[in-house]
């Protein structure tokens, strides 16, 4: 679906994206997470062709991106990180015109605006629209020619909590079609929930590539906090993977004395600010 | 199929945008002018009105689009659809000519001139070579003020044979030269078939280089230094 094989890219003279190597399979989501100003959008204008003086190798469907031709788009929808629509038409008015430069055949524009709760907003300028809104209808555009590989630069940014939810459904019901999604985020919570592996991007490269279960598991130790009454209520840490020689948790397992026992383990935002150093914010 | 699509969207733009409207006071502004002039004095001045319309509106009109298209990045969306910098520079050519044509039309049945064929034909030519200059321009540059300055040099070429039209100084070799060829073709005189291959290579030439600006700042979108 797609392959990247050391790709460079810079806007200036100073070297910015550096031998950057991956691949993505039909059917996965794929994040590309990593604090502003990482390269995260700079990758995806890559990907989709607008960044065409880069160096390496970058395929899509089995076409090299800067050689594309114009049916290239016919299968990928893009979703920016900015509206990209006309202010002064409607909603529906955009769609219907955008989809229509399309061969497919364009989804339902009022069955997806119903799903997006903008139904009742569609014949409202998108002037009118609040940035959420815009959000919500640049996501419907990137989505109505049915394409095969969609990119999303931030999608659920902006969004309320029942949006966002709402957002985050439509994007795992167009995997379940075996679309190819590529979720550009800084949000580690829609990254883990999402995503089927994860890229950390700091300063233009890959500091690590993994399925967000692996890199959770594959760092920080998971730890058990139990607390226990013994003039007043104490609380103690251990390593699960040291439960066993615990002296004082296995008796008070013993004796019931037990308030309270918690496993917990390390949080994308953990792993992140471990491995690379910087937090995602 | 896409393209009729494309027209649609442009026109539907123009519309929206108030261009249908603003074009409509203005002819009946134009109208009500040329009615009121003499008789003796109507068929140079509605020739004069209708030729320039496409230098001053069109030409201005075709920055106005690309300019506002550029700043509600639109282009990105375009930039990355199955559209092509040909269809995207001829829908627009086509759907302004497509004002100046219901203009220069009013205005000569108004004005009761007769052949309205020729008439139109030269309006529609007229109006290519300037959208496609209007576009030529309004790629390099970002604001309307800058691509206000930057057609002056465009609309001195376009007025110049008008205003020499105007009072009568006709050189021989000024015959060929694109604009005179059209505003000859707007007074309803058919031109031979030499202007004729010579106005279809201008338009194609500006058609070509139109074709090169626009790829050049799709590339460029992105923030590419090409
Ligand atoms: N069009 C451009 N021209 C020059 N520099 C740019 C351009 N777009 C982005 N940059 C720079 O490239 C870096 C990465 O930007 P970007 O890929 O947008 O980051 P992210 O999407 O991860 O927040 C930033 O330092 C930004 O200033
Ligand atoms: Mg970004």
């Amino acid at each position: 679906m797609i392959t990247v094989n050391n790709l460079n890219y810079s806007y200036t003279d100073k070297p910015f994206i550096r031998d950057m190597s991956f691949r993505v399979s039909r059917g996965e989501i794929f994040g590309f997470l990593g604090p502003s100003g990482a390269g995260k959008s700079t990758l995806q204008k890559i990907l989709t062709g607008m960044l065409p003086d880069y160096q390496g190798q970058v395929q899509v469907h089995g076409v090299e991106c800067k050689k594309h031709k114009k049916d290239f788009y016919e299968n990928i929808g893009v979703d920016f990180e900015f509206s990209t629509m006309y202010e002064k038409l409607t909603a529906r008015e955009n769609l219907n015109f955008f989809s229509s430069l399309y061969k497919k055949k364009s989804k339902s524009i009022e069955g997806l605006l119903e799903k997006m709760g903008l139904a009742q907003d569609a014949d409202k300028r998108v002037s009118e629209y609040s940035k959420g809104m815009k959000a919500r209808l640049n996501f419907i555009k990137a989505l109505l020619h049915d394409p095969a590989l969609l990119c999303l630069d931030e999608p659920t940014s902006g969004l309320d909590p029942t949006n966002n939810r709402l957002m985050k459904d439509m994007i795992l019901e167009e995997k379940a079609k075996g679309k190819t999604i590529l979720l550009t985020t800084h949000n580690m919570q829609d990254a883990t929930e999402l995503c089927d592996r994860v890229a950390f991007i700091v300063g233009g490269q890959i500091m690590a590539l993994d399925s967000p279960h692996n890199l959770i598991m594959s760092r920080g130790a998971r730890t058990v906090t139990y607390r226990w009454q013994e003039n007043g209520e104490q609380t103690a840490v251990c390593a699960l993977d040291e439960i066993s020689t615990d002296q004082r948790l296995q008796m008070l397992i013993h004796d019931n004395r037990l308030l309270s026992i918690h496993s917990s383990e390390p949080t994308l935002n953990d792993i992140f600010m471990d491995i690379t150093g910087r937090a995602l914010v | 199929m896409r393209m009729e699509k494309l027209i649609a969207g442009d026109v539907k733009f123009q519309r929206k945008y108030g261009f249908y409207f603003l074009y409509a006071i203005l002819t009946i502004i134009y109208i009500t002018a040329i009615l009121a002039i003499p008789q003796s004095w109507r068929g140079k001045i509605v020739t004069l009105l209708i030729f320039s319309d496409p230098p001053a509106m069109g030409m201005f009109f075709m920055g106005a689009i690309v300019l506002l298209e550029k700043s509600q990045r639109v282009l990105c969306t375009l930039a990355v659809s199955p559209i092509t910098p040909q269809e995207y520079i001829a829908s627009k050519m086509i759907s302004v000519s497509l004002i100046s044509l219901l203009v220069a039309v009013s205005i000569a049945l108004a004005a009761g001139k007769d052949h309205l064929f020729i008439l139109g034909m030269g309006t529609v030519l007229t109006s290519m070579i300037f959208t496609l200059l209007g576009m030529i321009v309004a790629v390099k540059i970002e604001s309307l003020n800058q691509f206000i300055l930057w057609t002056v040099p465009f609309e001195i070429i376009g007025f110049g044979p008008a205003v020499l039209y105007l009072f009568g100084v006709d050189f021989p070799v000024f015959q060929y030269y694109p604009a005179n060829i059209c505003i000859n073709m707007v007074a309803g005189r058919l031109p031979g078939g030499l202007k004729i291959v010579i106005l279809c290579i201008f338009i194609a030439i500006l058609f070509g280089l139109a074709q090169k600006s626009v790829l050049r700042m799709w590339n460029r979108l992105g923030g590419a230094k090409l």
